[in-house]
């Protein structure tokens, strides 16, 4: 096992753990924090006048935001940036064969921790010297104005710090707003507690709910709806109820989640509280609405705007797509997930951008350059506002803006922030989910959701399924099998 | 060197860059350990017929296998049997033909991967047309991709769209060529049209029928985008044919050595159905 910390992580010891990893860079970088405003620009930023980088990321909402705003960073560097926006599996595939041929021909990686990070973590350049590198522009706000949580999930490897996290979709509790106040005193009569989607609700009690919509009321078809297509997003969800349940994908489930491990040891998916959380899962997707078993995140996402379902788990970024001109508006709340027999988990779907580490000094130096400036609390704050997309800041800083701080409510141009409260509390150590981060997880991810799928159809029973899953990952893990 | 060999160098060069050198490498690959993962990088590593090994006993290709030959027969079945009746009724029309059979191939010019998008939607649970017409007229009130049986029917009826216009064209052809004369000698017999159909119009197309058959048979063997955009190999692998492990493996797993080897299987095995129907039309004196 190459992962040497403590089993058990409690908030303080979290943040001590953080605190020490970047102590001297965070220090290092708040000293420059008078010249944090990389819009102003300052010494160090034109050395690579000329240069031309290309940054390859997935077609997300700050890559378009800021494939569309390039402008201020190449008047700031001179530097030109070709951005190619891809769907995430070709990233990966255009990535893994750029990086394991040494070829260097994208400088600018967006690293997903999962599916391209941890398996090519040789490729990608260690961010620490750069950041105590005092002849390049210092990181404004510092390193420690990252979401604590989002700095080890989208940043970290081991010990080295390869990515600088750049989104952070995470799912959380999406609701009908409107229809929880309209059946709230009924639901309490008949169900016996508040239905109003908190933090507090247990997942037994969101199964209750589900059950009352389906019954009880004609406003929407079902009470839930899920993600539960036999592909990566059925494994999204679940993950959600075994973290909640005490399950975990391995031993130190969340200390690899957080600094990753080539060798994570035996996968735990066959213990007791792994199959009472597929036991619940099943019951679960039973009572949702039957599309979900074909339903990815953006079918869902979809039906849940379209008034299909009451309420669901939701990757909280697609928030900007209710609350445009037409959609479901004020109707729709945020909370974070209901809370199992042990925890409220939150999956974190999170990426950083990260420099290859195939290409030449100065262009990864430049490269850390555009690094700099995509992740810079004033960049995050024009993707936040862009007409063309945008996501959810990953700093903290951007948050105590008092015009980000206004759009947290309707009406918002920053849609996205309506979630806020939510997010806010689920990226909290101890209700943020996160995947392993493995070198095999691809095969992992498949071999588990297929599990998922095959008990979800009733070919197999949930205790089965998470044997044979074990199983499945165990060899994957030693490299002796692609999957399922 | 021969004059002839000279002239047809640049040629047979061009051949080896593109075609051979590949087909010796991927065998190569077979025979290695090529992972992008952990970084290993690009570089082989040999390990033998490890790879073969592992495919021969991976229960979950050989699951693949199984998948794929029934949805090869169901396809390429259905195809066939609606292809040539289609075709028959078409030969028959007086008029409006021409219209008929422009819209009759208008799915063939779709782009298989729009038909995986719009068959999803068509049997979306909640907006989807099909489903909706299923469901109100009580034929089947489930979701469609999210059982086993509906979603393998569902993805094997997209290729039957979008491809039975291939084998009425194809079939149509044959069926203009057959003389007016001969059919017109058997009306005076006094065959019936079935008579006519069996000893006359049958005999006479089966070889174009063949290749029609060879074409999509040789297609149906590498056929992905519908079922990848609908049902992802989905729910619960019932419609996870080869060609989506070879794509996992290939690039999702990045495990190139073994998906090279899975590659090989299935290449050699479109070598042999396309030697087998050759050889048929060679013996029927159809090919020379």
């Amino acid at each position: 096992m190459q992962v040497q910390r403590p089993n058990v992580m409690t908030r303080s010891a979290f943040l001590r753990t953080l605190g020490a990893g970047f102590a001297g860079s965070a220090a290092l970088a708040a000293a420059g924090c008078g010249s944090s405003n990389v819009h102003r620009g300052g010494s160090g930023w034109k050395q690579y006048s000329g240069m031309t980088l290309n940054f390859i990321s997935e077609n997300t909402g700050p890559s378009s935001a800021i494939a569309a705003n390039l402008k201020p960073f190449t008047e700031l560097t001179g530097i030109n940036v070709n951005i190619s926006q891809l769907v995430l599996t070709s990233v990966e595939q255009k990535v893994a064969l750029d990086l394991s041929a040494h070829s260097g021909q994208y400088q600018v990686i967006y690293a997903d921790p999962y599916n391209i990070m941890a398996p090519l973590s040789h490729g990608f350049a260690d961010l620490t010297p750069f950041l105590h590198d005092k002849t390049l522009p210092p990181l404004p706000k510092g390193v420690g104005d990252f979401v604590p949580t989002q700095l080890l999930a989208a940043g970290r490897f081991g010990d080295k710090l390869l990515a600088l996290p750049y989104d952070c979709p995470t799912i959380i509790w999406c609701y009908r707003k409107d229809l929880f106040q309209k059946h709230r005193a009924a639901m309490q009569r008949d169900l016996g507690f508040d239905p109003t989607p908190s933090i507090k609700t247990t997942w037994n009690q969101y199964l209750q709910i589900a059950k009352w919509f389906n019954a009880n009321q004609n406003d929407v078809p079902y009470g839930t709806g899920h993600q539960a297509k036999q592909f990566t997003s059925l494994n999204d969800d679940f993950a959600n109820v075994l973290w909640a349940y005490g399950g975990d994908y391995f031993h130190n489930g969340k200390h690899i989640g957080m600094y990753g491990s080539t060798d994570p040891g035996p996968c735990t998916l066959d213990q007791p509280p792994a199959i009472r959380a597929a036991e619940f899962y099943k019951e679960l997707i039973d009572v949702a609405h039957p599309g979900s078993v074909s339903w990815d995140w953006n079918d869902l996402a979809e039906a849940f705007g379209d008034g299909l379902v009451a309420m669901c788990p939701c990757w909280h970024e697609d928030a900007a797509g209710w609350f445009a001109p037409g959609g479901l508006g004020d109707k729709v709340g945020f909370s974070p997930l209901p809370t199992g027999p042990v925890r409220s988990a939150n999956h974190y779907g999170g990426t950083g951008i990260a420099i290859n580490k195939y290409i030449s000094k100065d262009e990864q130096r430049a490269a850390w350059l555009f690094l700099v400036w995509a992740t810079s609390p004033q960049t995050q704050e024009a993707g936040l506002f862009s007409k063309v997309g945008g996501g959810t800041p990953t700093r903290q800083w951007v948050y105590k803006m008092p015009k980000v701080q206004r759009a947290t409510k309707p009406p918002s141009d920053a849609p996205n922030m309506i979630p806020y409260d939510a997010v806010k509390l689920a990226w909290e150590p101890q209700n943020i989910g996160l995947r392993p981060k493995v070198p095999y997880w691809n095969q992992c991810d498949a071999v588990i959701f297929t599990e998922l799928s095959k008990m979800l159809a009733g070919n197999k029973s949930p205790a089965d399924a998470m044997r044979a899953a074990k199983r499945g990952v165990d060899a994957a893990v030693k490299g002796k099998s692609s999957g399922v | 060197m021969s004059f002839e060999l000279k002239m047809m160098l640049p040629a047979l060069i061009v051949l080896a860059a593109i075609s051979i050198v590949p087909f010796f490498y991927l065998i190569y690959m077979t025979l290695n350990k090529i992972s992008l993962v952990g970084g290993t990088g690009i570089s082989p590593q040999w390990i033998g017929l490890r790879n073969w090994a592992r495919m021969f006993t991976d229960p979950d290709v050989g699951a693949g296998w199984i998948t794929m030959v029934i949805f090869f027969v169901a396809t390429v079945g259905l195809e066939m049997l609606l292809g040539i009746g289609i075709a028959l009724l078409v030969h028959e029309m007086v008029w409006g033909r021409n219209v008929t059979l422009s819209i009759l191939l208008i799915p063939m010019f779709v782009a298989p991967v729009i038909v995986g998008l719009l068959g999803r939607f068509l049997v979306n649970p909640t907006y989807g047309m099909y489903a909706w017409v299923l469901r109100t007229t009580h034929i089947f009130t489930g979701n469609i991709l999210g059982g086993h049986v509906s979603a393998f029917v569902a993805v094997v009826l997209m290729d039957v769209w979008e491809w039975t216009p291939l084998i009425v064209l194809i079939t149509l052809a044959g069926l203009v060529s057959v003389p007016d004369q001969v059919i017109e000698a058997g009306r005076v017999d006094g065959a019936g049209y079935w008579q006519r159909l069996r000893h006359i119009v049958g005999p006479s197309i089966s070889g174009i029928v063949l290749v029609a058959l060879l074409i999509r048979a040789m297609d149906a063997l590498r056929y992905f985008d519908v079922i990848w955009q609908s049902t992802a190999g989905g729910p619960a692998n019932a419609t996870k044919i080869i060609p989506l492990r070879l794509y996992e493996v290939a690039f999702q797993f990045l495990d190139l050595g073994y998906a090279a080897t899975i590659g090989i299987v299935m290449l050699a095995l479109s070598i042999a159905l396309a030697t087998l129907f050759t050889g048929i039309l060679r013996r029927r004196g159809l090919i020379g």
